[in-house]
């Protein structure tokens, strides 16, 4: 047994297992709020992948650190983090300037980005693949942090293809976060110790998916995170997110995590699912089972195994509230069997995904609206080329597809952007088959996706600028027409997480309310920085970019 | 039915031209076109004192400009009535520090006060000691600075939507068409608008609708940068003698940095940021206030300045014609309400509140 490391948090000691992240040994030892909001509300973890910028703390006197993208270290001074921290210098940090100019550039260390960047290397190219987890492997191989075994067949998968990228000569960047992206491609990231100007030759965009989350009153409240953040506690870090825990979702993901937890010692108070039984609709399950027989069955083992733990999925289910008391979470909900509630200490909700496309919007490839998982999608030829020369995109980045074909579009777009041939007829019947099973398996879990128009005037629309429905209504109401405007209005989607969460809700809602259908242009500009950004990385960032401007004018 | 009044632009300097007649009782329709206008991209700076940048990229128009200087003190005296009149903008008049890290730089700056101060400005030159006694978030290096109390800011989110109330509330019809051709009849773009007299306050969209006048209109991109919130401590208006930065900290806690680094005319139109400035910007602004290297940048995006001649444009496009212009000419979110009222208040026959004359578009007639 390895020993522990140890911080302080406001003063009282932690012990947390090495390579935990801090949002884990304060979930273990028992600390829901990790900072206040500008009303005074408390906020945890919520998506548990450095989406959200909700479970920021300060660390050693530097504010804006998310707790669940930062690793436990001896003797770190944690803070809670007040809504407007103080102007105190921080301790100076000094990164190393990085100019690299791989053939290949992969962004992403999941299931399609390793794929790709083991496909352009054995098409002989140089490759740099750049992963913002310290810990690669993505959101479906969600990889163990520390030296712990691989819990299931799935980990165990991720760390072979993880090992395959390594041996095949790829070069890893993990920790490496993406804070730019313009016209070249140009990327810019930054890790610990450096800051990186990465002018690829060609760019494969694997950025994956976070999650879609349901918004209700009181889905802020510390202790009610996404599904996957819960998944990434108990996978990554054998955390649960509590002792009690109800999981509300739409898709296999959550039953999956369900059974994990409970496996991991949880016990799952309530599994809500908003698809209706799919017992009453035997085509799809028919559809499911002809495309991937494997996969379907362990769908079906899944749920055999919930059951036998006394869990069993309630379809057509939603949350409608959580209120929360201390530690207690009390969670309402509806379904067929009329409303009902319980008191837990950890709700998990989900609804399905969001592709993480901000860099592909920023190089401005073409992008179209689906509106079957209501999102954006690029467009692509058949190798994933997007319309931007030079750049390709593949998985979930591109609208949810599922690892497997995440990982045949990888091969696919790793060896076209390494200048190799086409997709082999396998790789077609491969995809076809896997985007079938896809199909199949959100036809059988289809639901509503959660509208504004259904949800109560107090909730919670835009978290990090806390703006209720009724407020952005009011804005409406007031004459704004577009989501600039909305935005000016109520401050809507100008936090920290960049309208990750609100603008997608908000893009359906407006072109609803006008009748129109939402395209690129009602979700906001993109901009830089993809997420937020230290002062101390621009400025390590300065010399890079300042040569730059010489040698443009140079070439003027 | 003719309106009195149609205005061109829904920026805040056709916000105040329409709030302003009606006000005065007119019927007025405001035209925007609404794209990468209608106040959409300003940082709420209100410029008083020289500003040391555009004096370094246009020298030829630095006497324009100082003989605007009791232009800019009405501007924001118009900016204070207009915080009371719709009931708080978060404004604040706290003063404008312009810091010198040179004695090179210090000895511009007196040469700069002394100008300012026969324009009766309220300006003063501070020692390092006596700028520390009042700012002291900044940070090493700096020898003093120039105080120019006239200055402030803004909040300019809280003042658009307080305005668009008011409108609203006014009753000032508000249209969204692209206005290609206007004549003291009529402006026209999807639809014609009718009216009495028009008003064109489309900054850099003007000379385009006034071939009659040799304005030069185009407009600058530049480059902005927000930080996300920190408890509000830098009260001052913050500019360099020398380097390109307006750095100030909205009362809600958001660090707005900018001051005219470059930005890129986009495809569409649309002005896309530069890497280059971006970095170059924040990290200028990180050794200015080294407090604010706690906090992130969470966005960034370019607005379009319209420098013109570094003087307003105010009045007819000949005498008693009844198309018009209101053109502040650089730091137009300072200018626009003065600008604007101003204009329409020539437009609509009634007291300005401001001499127009020293910016009449005489100067631009072909």
């Amino acid at each position: 047994m390895t020993r522990p490391v140890r911080f302080t948090f406001d003063g009282a000691d932690i012990a947390a297992a090495p390579g935990a992240s801090l949002a884990a040994a304060l979930t273990a030892a028992g600390v829901r709020g990790f900072r206040e909001t500008e009303t005074g509300s408390e906020r945890g973890i919520f998506c548990g992948m450095g989406v959200c910028q909700d479970c920021l703390v300060t660390v050693d006197g530097r504010p804006g650190r998310r707790a669940c993208m930062t690793a436990a270290a001896e003797g770190l001074d944690v803070r809670r983090q007040p809504a407007r921290p103080p102007l105190t210098p921080p301790p100076a940090t000094t990164l190393t300037p990085v100019l690299r100019t791989p053939q290949v550039l992969v962004l992403g260390g999941g299931a399609g980005g390793l794929t790709a960047a083991i496909a352009a290397r054995e098409a002989g190219a140089e490759v740099l693949l750049l992963d913002e987890r310290t810990t690669t492997g993505g959101q479906y191989f969600k990889q163990a942090s520390g030296s712990v075994p691989p819990l299931d067949a799935q980990q165990a998968e991720g760390a072979r293809l993880v090992s395959a990228a390594r041996a095949a000569g790829v070069e890893m960047l993990h920790g490496a976060e993406v804070w730019g992206a313009f016209p070249g491609p140009r990327i810019l990231a930054a890790d610990a110790a450096h800051v990186y100007d990465v002018a690829p030759r060609a760019l494969i965009v694997a950025t994956g998916a976070y999650e879609r989350p349901l918004m209700i009153p009181g889905w802020t409240e510390p202790g009610v995170m996404t599904v996957g953040a819960a998944q990434t506690l108990w996978r990554s870090y054998r955390t649960l997110p509590g002792r009690r825990v109800a999981v509300f979702g739409n898709g296999p993901l959550s039953a999956q995590v369900a059974l994990e937890l409970a496996r991991g010692g949880a016990e799952i108070a309530f599994l809500g699912e908003a698809a209706p039984d799919p017992l009453r609709r035997p085509g799809a399950t028919f559809a499911m089972l002809r495309h991937d027989p494997r996969l379907a069955a362990k769908g079906a083992a899944m749920l055999a195994a919930l059951a036998r733990r006394g869990v069993r999925v309630a379809h057509g289910t939603r949350p409608t509230r959580i209120a929360r008391q201390d530690a207690t979470l009390t969670v309402s909900w509806e379904g067929p069997r009329g409303a009902a509630e319980a008191e837990v200490d950890a709700v998990c909700l989900s609804f399905g995904f969001h592709p993480q496309n901000e860099v592909l919007r920023l190089l401005a490839a073409q992008m179209r609206f689906d509106p079957r998982f209501e999102q954006l999608r690029p467009e692509r030829d058949e190798t994933c080329a997007t319309t931007v020369p030079g750049v390709w995109a593949v998985g979930d980045c591109c609208g949810l597809g599922g690892a497997p074909a995440a990982a045949v579009e990888g091969r696919i777009a790793g060896r076209a952007a390494a200048g190799g041939g086409g997709p082999t007829a396998a790789e077609r019947r491969a995809l076809a088959r896997h985007r079938g099973f896809q199909d199949a398996l959100w036809r059988l879990y289809a639901a509503t996706t959660q509208r504004i128009e259904d949800m109560a005037p107090d909730t919670l629309i835009c978290r990090c600028e806390e703006v209720p429905r009724s407020a952005l209504d009011a804005s409406l109401d007031a004459g704004c027409e577009d989501i600039g405007a909305v935005k000016r209005a109520t401050r809507i989607g100008m936090g920290r997480c960049q309208g990750r969460y609100c603008a997608p809700a908000l893009a359906g809602y407006l072109a609803r309310r006008a009748g129109a259908d939402p395209v690129d242009a009602g979700y906001f500009a993109p901009r830089v920085p993809v997420k937020p950004v230290d002062i101390a990385t621009l400025t390590a960032a300065e010399p890079l970019l300042a040569a730059d401007a010489d040698a443009d004018a140079a070439d003027g | 039915m003719a309106d009195d009044l149609v205005v061109v632009g829904g920026g805040i300097t056709g916000q105040a031209a329409a709030l302003a007649a009606a006000e005065a009782g007119a019927r007025v329709t405001l035209i925007d076109w609404g794209r990468n206008a209608g106040s959409a991209a300003n940082a709420g700076s209100l410029h008083v004192q020289m500003q040391s940048r555009f004096l370094r990229l246009n020298p030829h128009l630095a006497e324009n400009v100082e003989r605007s200087l009791p232009l800019y003190r009405a501007a924001v005296a118009e900016w204070a009535r207009l915080d009371a009149a719709l009931g708080g903008v978060e404004m604040s008049r706290e003063g404008g520090l312009m810091l010198a890290e040179t004695p090179a730089q210090m000895a511009f700056l007196e040469t700069k006060a002394a100008r300012e101060r026969a324009q009766g400005l309220d300006v003063d030159l501070l020692d390092r000691g006596a700028l520390d006694r009042i700012a002291p978030y900044l940070g090493p290096g700096l020898v003093g600075a120039e105080l120019c109390r006239d200055e402030g800011k803004i909040n300019p989110l809280v003042a658009n939507a307080r305005m668009t109330t008011r409108l609203e509330a006014l009753r000032v019809r508000r249209v969204r068409d692209r206005i290609v051709s206007v004549t003291a009849e009529q402006a026209e773009g999807t639809d014609r608008y009718p009216a009495r007299a028009v008003l064109v306050a489309a900054a850099w969209g003007s000379g385009a609708l006034l071939p009659m006048l040799a304005m030069p209109t185009p407009p600058e991109p530049l480059h902005m940068n927000i930080t996300e919130a920190g408890d509000y401590r830098i009260r001052h208006l913050v500019q360099h003698a020398e380097r390109s930065i307006t750095l100030k900290q909205f009362r809600s806690g958001q660090v707005v940095i900018g001051g005219g680094w470059p930005a890129e005319g986009g495809a569409d139109g649309t002005p896309a940021v530069l890497s280059r400035s971006m970095a170059a910007n924040v990290a200028l602004a990180g050794r200015i206030a080294p407090g604010i290297a706690g906090l992130r940048v969470i966005r960034t995006w370019a607005g379009l300045n319209t420098p013109v001649d570094g003087k307003a444009t105010i009045g007819p496009v000949a005498p008693g014609a009844a198309l018009h212009v209101a053109l502040p000419g650089d730091a137009g979110y300072t200018l626009g309400p003065i600008v604007g009222r101003a204009a329409a208040a020539v437009a609509l026959g009634l007291e300005p509140p401001v001499d127009p004359a020293p910016y009449s578009p005489e100067r631009w007639r072909q």
